[in-house]
């Protein structure tokens, strides 16, 4: 009887306990970087696309490790060298309950460059010529040559409704329509409620999303920039879950019971990059005179620096263990990443003996310019680095500065070695190979970000073989073999890969990150 | 201001093009020349100004480049968020700063008195960002009182959202407000500290206590107005400084105010943003002076007339 009892009422409190987990129905997230508008062709920004996937779906899905994957379309297939087909989900339906078809991904395709913002996302569409719609859930894609990697690109291709959409896709009257939640029709997990720029993202759920029902009634997405104040707003419980946690707190939230951490590599590497004209403009020698011959141009001295730079170090000191060892300039496992790349060592003692043999027994002087803000840790590296080289002889003096003075100097190559964090967004090399590798060729659409001067014709003919080869075993190959040969010539140096860390309460949530940094609610679930 | 604008166009022309920072590191060269063309940065210099002015004499300020919104709507949208922070943290800090002053330098051996003086260095001395941060981590974390960061609830007067309406929103404000507060808190105290030291030795209050006027009666009539001129001036000044330059404060509390506006606008080289704000601000400046001119008058009527 008492047993009975005693069964009756631990299973009346169990109920209870799950019936105010149900209640417990959103989700806030204190987030660093918001949107900057609610046009998902505005920006091509990663922040931005993290808040659109909320609302929109892209045409082809990126997953938890940035591979391909069916999204809005369910296949595609190259049916010649310049052409794709891909066929659309079918029962698909806009938040407004009007039909997805073939027309509003059309409709997407062309309306990015009216609406883009200087952040842009033409980059994404860049190949496509042509849209031809062939039937309601089938579309081929014309492109201006073989362009293997199209569904790559589309990852972040957000269809908005060409219904909704109509009247808002010009320069001035898209954020309008958009911002104001007249235009902002997607198919995504959840529909748009309120935003204010810099402010609160409000969502409440699509009850019919194609994936099936999300777990959280309403998502807020707060914009809380300052990494201290993110976290505190964790722990004073005014959000569930925090992104971008920095290194010193991330330490400091291992020994912190409340609190669990989720933590993922990211895309970003960091690179050293050094100039390969033939006279630049920050390699001094000894008295402070810029050198008639950049020295830079030697292997030996190439080889030097990178044997100077302790990678172990970097990591624990420097990054306080958030982050891995660098060998090629992508994360390892990306599709065109090698295993057979340089193996990265560190001998100061060979370094100073390369040194001399290429004609420097006392060293040199250089400048050494980075980002300072952009990225978690590239300031700290950029001074590791300024001490590792002085070690070996080369006199550095380290400048870590913001973003917005390093990259238009940057563009206009005041530089001489200099470093800062790539992410392959898209998961795959011809992203930033192509853009920072291949010579610099505007008409082939190549080498776009290559601000070293580095040319290898071995190089360049690898890479454009692989960006026409639709054969995705060989070009892989290819593009293994171009990565290797890059490392074997130490222009672009890797340092670290980064890792991204979330932090949550305890027990609370399950989630799996994301490679790609994004923290989508739709993906994350109520842990009881 | 037509100097201010020049200044802050060239300035920015200086570092580099705006879009290099926001345009993808992987866009082709035709993306990246339609993207400036788009922008008119492909323009000189000189025509882009002449735009700029042209736009501005018909009140458009432009569009950000950030957000595609127009300028004037984005500073506006921010600017009660900053407004009453700002006063509530200048107010505070004068209405309690000038009595804890006033009566510092009343009883300047008392230990009270010592004590208040104390804080007033601290409150000099002592960072506003880690101020702000040991807020956060005693007030809202530890023992959760106050809410860490965000505006709270608001109250719709006049088309803008007010915090100070409710009580959500107060409690919000709380935290950032004093923070802001305590440097111009240090600045009145000193301030009336001295003021009210020198005036004590004068003839102004001998005679008056010898004509038996109580203390208090003295110290309210007499000392308070005579020290009032320098204490109007830093308050206008401060509360311009405050308004225009709440920077730290509301990048830690995440006040989404003008401060993070232009601090953000900077990162990004939003070019239309910070040329407007910056000749906002001068503007905010000259009228707070001038408000501060005519409250001279009010106060010490011999600043009237022949000097004026």
């Amino acid at each position: 009887m008492l047993k009975n009892l005693i069964r009756m009422s631990v299973m009346a409190i169990g109920m209870m306990v799950m019936a105010a987990g149900a209640f417990a129905q959103t989700l806030t997230v204190g987030v660093r970087g918001g949107p900057e508008s609610m046009d998902p062709h505005y920006s091509a920004l990663g922040v931005h696309a993290d808040a659109m996937k909320h609302v929109f779906d892209t045409l082809v899905w990126s997953g938890d490790n940035l591979q391909v994957e069916p999204g809005l379309a369910e296949s595609w297939r190259p049916i010649d060298d310049t052409t794709w087909e891909f066929k659309l989900r079918k029962g698909v339906k806009f938040h407004d309950g009007s039909d997805f078809t073939a027309e509003d991904v059309k409709f997407s395709i062309e309306r990015i460059p009216e609406v883009t913002g200087p952040t842009t996302l033409m980059i994404y569409v860049r190949r496509v010529k042509d849209v031809e719609i062939i039937d309601d859930h089938t579309i081929h894609i014309k492109t201006d040559g073989p362009a293997a990697t199209l569904p790559n690109d589309f990852v972040r291709l957000f269809i908005v409704s060409s219904k909704a959409a109509k009247d808002y896709s010009t320069k001035e009257t898209a954020a309008e329509g958009f911002n104001s939640g007249k235009a902002t029709v997607g198919t995504g997990p959840y529909k748009y409620v309120s935003w204010e720029p810099k402010g609160d993202l409000v969502l409440e759920r699509n009850d019919d999303y194609w994936r099936g029902k999300g777990a959280w009634e309403k998502v807020v997405r707060k914009e809380i920039p300052n990494d201290s104040s993110r976290l505190a707003a964790l722990k004073a419980g005014q959000v569930d879950l925090v992104n971008y946690v920095s290194s010193a707190d991330w330490l400091t939230l291992q020994a912190d019971a409340d609190t669990e951490t989720y933590l993922a590599d990211s895309v970003y590497v960091m690179n050293l990059q050094l100039d390969q004209r033939e006279k630049t403009p920050q390699v001094y020698d000894l008295d402070g005179n810029v050198l008639e011959k950049n020295p830079l141009l030697d292997p030996k001295v190439r080889e030097a620096i990178d044997l100077a730079i302790d990678r172990d170090i970097m990591v624990e000191v420097v990054l306080e263990g958030l982050g891995r060892p660098a060998r090629q300039i992508m994360p390892e496992g990306f599709f065109g990443s090698s295993d057979n790349a340089l193996k990265r060592v560190h001998d100061p003692e060979k370094a100073k003996a390369l040194l001399a043999e290429a004609g420097f027994p006392n060293g040199f002087k250089m400048d050494l310019y980075c980002t300072s803000d952009r990225l978690p840790g590239d300031g700290a590296i950029c001074q590791g680095l300024g001490q590792m080289f002085a070690k070996v002889g080369i006199q550095t003096d380290v400048n870590a500065i913001t973003r917005s003075v390093y990259f238009p100097a940057q563009a206009k190559r005041e530089y001489s070695a200099f470093m800062n964090g790539w992410g392959t967004l898209t998961g795959e090399a011809s992203y930033t190979l192509g853009s920072l590798a291949h010579s610099n060729a505007p008409d082939l659409k190549l080498g776009a970000f290559n601000r070293t001067d580095y040319a290898n014709p071995e190089v360049d003919k690898l890479l454009q073989a692989a960006g026409k080869e639709l054969d995705e075993k060989t070009r892989r190959e290819l593009y293994e073999q171009a990565m290797e040969k890059i490392m074997m010539d130490r222009v672009y140096i890797p340092l670290v890969n980064l890792q991204a860390v979330w932090a949550g309460n305890k027990g609370e949530l399950n989630m799996v990150p994301r490679t790609d940094e994004d923290t989508l609610a739709f993906f994350i679930t109520p842990a009881k | 201001m037509l100097v201010m604008s020049v200044i802050v166009f060239v300035g920015v022309y200086a570092i580099g093009n705006p879009l290099e920072v926001l345009i993808p590191p992987d866009a082709p060269q035709d993306v990246r020349d339609f993207i400036i063309a788009r922008f008119g940065l492909d323009q000189p210099l000189w025509r882009q100004y002449l735009t700029f002015l042209v736009n501005v004499l018909q009140g458009d300020f432009g569009y950000s480049f950030v957000y595609n919104i127009p300028v004037l709507d984005l500073i506006l949208s921010r600017l009660p968020a900053t407004l009453e922070l700002a006063s509530f943290a200048v107010l505070g800090g004068a209405f309690i700063g000038v009595p804890l002053g006033v009566y510092a330098g009343y009883r300047p051996n008392a230990s009270s008195s010592k004590a208040i003086m104390g804080l007033s260095i601290l409150g000099f001395s002592v960072p506003s960002f880690w101020v702000g941060l040991i807020l956060i981590l005693t007030f809202a974390v530890s023992l959760g009182w106050l809410p860490a960061s965000g505006r709270g609830d608001t109250v719709e007067i006049f088309g803008v959202g007010w915090s100070f309406l409710t009580l959500n929103g107060l409690s919000h404000m709380l935290l950032p407000g004093v923070n802001l507060s305590l440097f111009t808190l240090a600045m009145m105290i000193r301030l009336a500290r001295a003021g009210t030291r020198e005036i004590m030795l004068t003839d102004t209050v001998k005679f008056g206590r010898a004509a038996g006027l109580s203390e208090s009666t003295i110290l309210l009539r007499h000392v308070l107005k005579l020290i009032s001129i320098p204490i109007v001036t830093v308050f206008g000044l401060e509360l311009g400084t405050t308004l225009a330059f709440a920077v730290v404060t509301e990048t830690i509390f995440s006040w989404p105010g003008l401060g993070k506006l232009i601090i953000d606008s900077i990162t990004n080289l939003d070019r239309p943003v910070m040329v407007a704000y910056l000749i906002l601000v001068a503007l905010l400046f000259v009228t707070i002076n001038l408000v501060i001119d005519l409250t001279y008058r009010l106060l010490d009527p011999r600043l009237g007339g022949r000097s004026a």
